[in-house]
């Protein structure tokens, strides 16, 4: 904290050397400010993530004494392998599915509970509960709503004469379910951040609105929206980046099944690694995983974010 | 509150609507799940389902807190030593480099923030091997250090307290500097006063996050000195769910229960701490 | 502001303390014996004084079994006080995954059980002891004939035994002896059909619609059944091993180079379980629907399962059943059984491996008690010891495994070729896929699996 401190404290024979600038002094309390975060960074993620691109490249098997160097071999597999596919396709559907419903029930909840209404408090903290669960205790709660013979979701359709439909075992409806599951599981953090864009907007261009004669859905699609863009961006791309990660709904819910309606990216990770304990081949997965969510995240800032600076 | 006058009633029926539909989505599945917990195991497996216990009986929670091998108790106590622990860490790693990013000029900020933030974008399985290893080196498997540490330099925390250091106005450091405080001093005595409310958002946050985690600490941890809550009860409920319902239920619930109370004691806070910073877009 | 965060910050901090403080319990006591649980299962159990030698134990036993093993090992400790025995149970497969990322780490426990088809895998790793020493054949205490021939093959790797068997698990159905009675089929095993013909005919007459008839009536309405006579569910992956053996297949060819599920054989015993859900209608999909819950509900007349079951079905339901052996839907009989194993890693030396050694030998000696959790005993001389009156289904079932079991295929990648072999299965038993091309598909990815060895 020396240099931090140097404007109060600094020592006498400091006072023989040229005094650095202010830019300078700044300049390097910044660095001292950064460096325990940078070291803890460096670390645990830096190093780690080179570690894993090193290891892309070899047939690393854990316990395995010898690790052959096999170049891109581990990606090319990767690339031809249809499963890969399967869950790579699965995903993109299960996150478009999952943020593209998580920010339409946050924001509309968002908007309700920002209304000058009686058990504003009490909405807010009942709507943000289900995302105290684990993941573990959501599996458990909703694999047995979800059930086909015995789910209570069938149960009650049945009182409308609906036969039992079967949400975990038909490949067209198992992503949907799992999306709902997931819905009801995080849409309380991008509720609350919505509710913080929208207690930014100023009061007087809702009321600057109202004069006009603007209606509810006018002031949503002129005022909200537009005023709500980077908060929309940052829940999207938040979202996008969760969901593409979304590992523990197939494994506690589905294994990944019916077949392979509901093998996800990391799931097919999973497999990979800690099933077959092919690391090397895990890493090679991993890495491709992030490439694509860099190159998704890209593609959202092009297309909400133009106008958006953080 | 009392600008709500009676007709908004009326004028806000719709919300009202919405939100009691809402609301039901999110109760339903938790009411049955808190009233099978209160089901003997005979009775979560008939059909038609029960929804409410024909006699409610306690037996899933006193096993689930006084049978000697299940320790919840335990596994509490470690799962809010290690997610207290880490919250604690990400602040003291975080709240720093963020000053440095809000309001230090150096040569590279925006580049280093930039790269920062770009790296929110590699899934957390990319770490977990090369990690592991570390922690094995390290000798600190089984230890609360592999549970603290490794995803303590938090860059979502650092966004959010540099969002929020941003709105402070610089007037109110300039102040300090005539009084001729340090860095380290303007950081202290003016930054931090002014950003509980972006803290108790941020430390809420990641202590749910550290609390939920499942993945790593299977992997990390292996006694009972160190099993966290989720990893207890994932084993629990993987290994027969059906066949223990009520109990793996009623563990849920009171691992649950902790979390409850923080959130409704911070819940104001915490929306306003999100307001203030950019991350809302203002 | 700052007065408000430290106010704030000393309830939370009250608050947390509070619950740890009413939750915290003494440090882990030492028991003298651990009390049977009479539902729950334990995670992790100490037992014996704590004092002395300590070992530390892991197993996959989560279910009732686990309370049963963690009896036998009070016993071990009141005879042995200087002994004392950490058991830690972990379900099965992340136990197999903790146990490699355990041995990577050199934190691997002292002694534990896993399944023989692993004995494989884990001993090309070199990472288990040689246990030839402990039977007889080299100068130990276990009786080499007293384990079956089956059960002893799956002990060795590269002509090493590296295992001690605890049991033998296997599959067997459980029968809702009411369901038969009301519709007039003896529940008596004896009588149980010996063709495929048959057991449909048999689950026909158990499955039931809304309006009380079964699926051979003419008004049978598929679309609204409430009683199940079968279910595919529970581990496909074992129906399809024993129904391919019965059809005369094999799981690998005779040199364990060749993946062959996808013969003639396993085309025609995964099209039977395909055709019970689609075409006779007597079993739901298997997605979705949890067997145990189904058959303790009262909606599945037939459930197969395993030796395991015993307890569920004792304990946990108000359902009155019996244990069947497994169906035959082919010409032969088969059915899938498997064996716990205890294994050594093989850096473990000094008075540690004697107290392991004497723990495992302990248990072997006292297998009779072992047969409370449901399986089968794997000492010859511990199943002809166990009474009829409380053991019937242990008796029935382990007799059909040392008669005409089959176990899961001997490679060091089991594990990986049962991965995909349950997707496949899920998908043709789900009507994603017919079950040429779906064992097709997981036989040419299993046998990548084995050529990259």
């Amino acid at each position: 904290m020396l240099g931090i401190n140097a404007r109060l404290a600094r020592p006498k024979w400091l006072a023989l050397l040229p005094s650095p600038s202010l830019r300078t002094r700044e300049a390097i309390a910044a660095y001292l400010f950064l460096t325990p975060f940078l070291i803890f960074f460096s670390i645990f993620f830096l190093r780690a993530v080179v570690k894993a691109v090193d290891f892309s490249f070899y047939d690393w098997r854990l316990l395995r004494r010898t690790i052959p160097y096999i170049g891109f071999d581990n990606y090319r597999e990767l690339l031809d392998d249809e499963i890969w596919w399967i869950a790579l396709r699965n995903t993109v559907q299960f996150a478009a599915m999952t943020v593209a419903g998580t920010t339409i029930v946050a924001l509309a909840a968002a908007i309700a509970v920002t209304q000058p209404i009686r058990g504003q408090g009490f909405f807010r903290v009942l709507l943000y509960m289900p995302s105290l669960f684990s993941v573990g205790a959501v599996g458990l709660i909703w694999v047995w709503l979800l059930s086909t013979q015995f789910g209570v979701i069938n149960y009650g359709l049945s009182f409308f004469g609906i036969h039992p439909i079967n949400w975990l075992g038909d490949p067209d409806l198992v992503l949907p379910a799992l999306s709902l599951t997931t819905i009801w599981w995080g849409f309380g953090f991008p509720m609350l951040i919505f509710i913080a864009g929208l207690q930014g907007i100023p009061d007087h261009l809702f009321e600057a609105a109202k004069i006009d004669g603007a209606n509810g859905w006018q002031i949503f699609s002129h005022i909200t929206v537009p005023l709500l863009r980077p908060t929309i961006l940052f829940v999207t791309v938040t979202g996008v980046i969760a969901q593409f990660q979304a590992f523990g709904q197939p494994y506690i819910i589905t294994n990944g099944g019916p077949g392979r309606a509901s093998y996800t990216v990391i799931y097919y990770l999973y497999q990979m690694a800690w099933v077959a304990f092919r690391m090397g081949y895990g890493a090679a997965v991993a890495v491709t995983i992030a490439i694509i969510i860099a190159a998704i995240t890209a593609v959202q800032f092009v297309l909400i974010g133009r106008r958006v600076e953080y | 509150m009392n600008f709500i006058r009676r007709s908004s009633f009326y004028k806000h029926f719709g919300v009202y609507v919405f939100l009691i539909v809402l609301s039901a989505f999110v109760l339903f599945p938790m009411l049955i799940a808190l009233s099978q917990s209160f089901m003997t195991n005979q009775e979560v497996n008939r059909w038609p389902p029960k929804i409410v216990p024909t006699e409610p009986t306690l037996d899933s929670y006193d096993t689930v807190l006084t049978q000697q091998d299940l320790r919840l108790d335990l596994w509490l106590r470690n799962s809010l030593f290690a997610a207290t622990g880490y919250t604690v860490a990400v602040m003291v790693l975080c709240a720093p480099a963020a000053y440095a990013f809000a309001r230090l000029r150096f040569p590279g900020n925006r580049i280093l923030f930039a790269l920062l933030l770009a790296t929110i974008m590699v899934p957390g399985q990319v770490t977990l091997i090369p990690n592991f290893l570390l922690m094995r080196d390290l000798d600190w498997l089984d230890t609360f250090n592999a549970l603290i540490f490794p995803g303590a330099a938090n860059v979502f925390g650092v966004f959010l307290l540099r969002q929020f250091f941003m709105q402070i106005p610089k007037e109110l450091e300039e102040a300090a500097v005539l009084d001729g405080a340090s860095y380290f001093g303007r950081f202290r005595h003016v930054i931090l006063p002014l950003s509980a409310n972006a803290l108790t958002a941020l430390g809420i946050f990641v202590f749910l996050f550290h609390y939920n985690d499942l993945f790593w600490p299977i992997i990390v941890t292996s006694s009972l000195e160190t099993r966290t809550l989720p990893v207890g009860l994932s084993i629990l409920n993987q290994s027969y769910a059906g066949q223990y319902r009520p109990m793996i239920l009623a563990g849920a619930t009171l691992s649950t229960i902790p979390i409850l109370i923080v959130y409704i004691i911070f819940q104001r806070r915490i929306i306003k701490g999100v307001t203030m910073t950019g991350m809302a877009g203002r | 502001m700052f007065k408000r965060l430290a106010l704030v910050s000393l309830l939370l901090v009250t608050l947390v303390a509070t619950m740890v403080l009413s939750f915290s319990a003494p440090t882990i006591q030492a028991q003298g014996d651990a009390t049977p649980a009479p539902t729950a299962t334990p995670i992790v159990a100490e037992i014996g004084s704590g004092g002395g030698i300590h070992i530390s134990f892991w197993n996959g036993l989560t279910g009732s079994d686990g309370v049963t093993l963690n009896e036998m090992l009070a016993k071990f400790a009141q005879d042995n006080p200087d002994i004392s025995v950490t058991v830690e149970m972990i379900i099965w497969n992340t136990l197999y995954q903790k146990l490699q990322t355990a041995f990577v780490a050199g934190e691997e426990p002292d002694v534990f059980l896993l399944h023989a088809s692993e004995i494989p895998q884990f001993g090309s790793f070199g990472v288990l002891r040689d246990l030839g020493d402990q039977y007889t054949s080299g100068g130990g205490w276990l009786a080499d004939d007293d384990i079956s021939a089956t059960t002893m093959s799956g002990m060795m790797y590269d002509d090493t035994i590296y295992g001690i068997p605890l049991d033998n698990h296997g599959r067997g159905l459980w029968i809702n002896t009411d369901m038969f009675d009301a519709a007039g089929i003896s529940t008596d095993p004896a009588t149980a059909p010996t063709t495929f013909e048959g057991w449909v005919e048999l689950f026909q007459k158990l499955t039931l619609d809304g309006n009380g008839n079964n699926a051979l009536s003419p008004e049978f309405d598929a679309e609204n059944v409430v009683q199940w006579g079968y279910t595919v569910g529970e581990w496909p992956n074992v129906n399809f091993i024993a129904a391919l053996y019965q059809h005369g297949g094999t799981f690998l060819s005779e040199d364990g180079k060749e993946v062959t599920i996808n013969s003639e054989a396993g085309i025609a015993a995964l099209q039977q379980e395909i055709d019970l859900v689609y075409k006779y209608h007597v079993s739901p999909p298997s997605a979705g629907f949890d067997t145990w819950q189904g058959f303790g509900a009262g909606t599945v007349a037939v459930l197969p399962t395993g030796t395991w079951y015993r307890n569920q079905s004792l304990l946990q339901t108000d359902i009155n059943s019996t244990a069947w052996p497994n169906w035959q839907f082919g010409p032969q009989k088969a059915t899938w059984f498997g064996a716990h194993t205890f294994m050594i890693p093989v850096d473990l030396k000094g008075e540690k491996l004697d107290a392991v050694l004497k723990m495992i030998q302990f248990v072997s000696e006292n297998q009779v008690d072992w047969a409370a959790s449901g399986q089968v005993p794997a000492r010859l001389s511990a199943q002809e010891a166990l009474d009829p009156a409380t053991y019937p289904s242990n008796i029935l079932l382990g007799q059909t495994f040392s008669e005409y079991g089959v176990q899961d295929p001997r490679s060091t990648v089991t594990q990986e070729m049962l991965t995909y072999l349950d997707a496949e299965l899920s998908a043709a038993l789900n009507g994603m896929k017919d079950a040429k091309t779906a064992l097709d598909d997981a036989a040419e990815r299993m046998q990548e699996a084995l050529d990259r060895g």
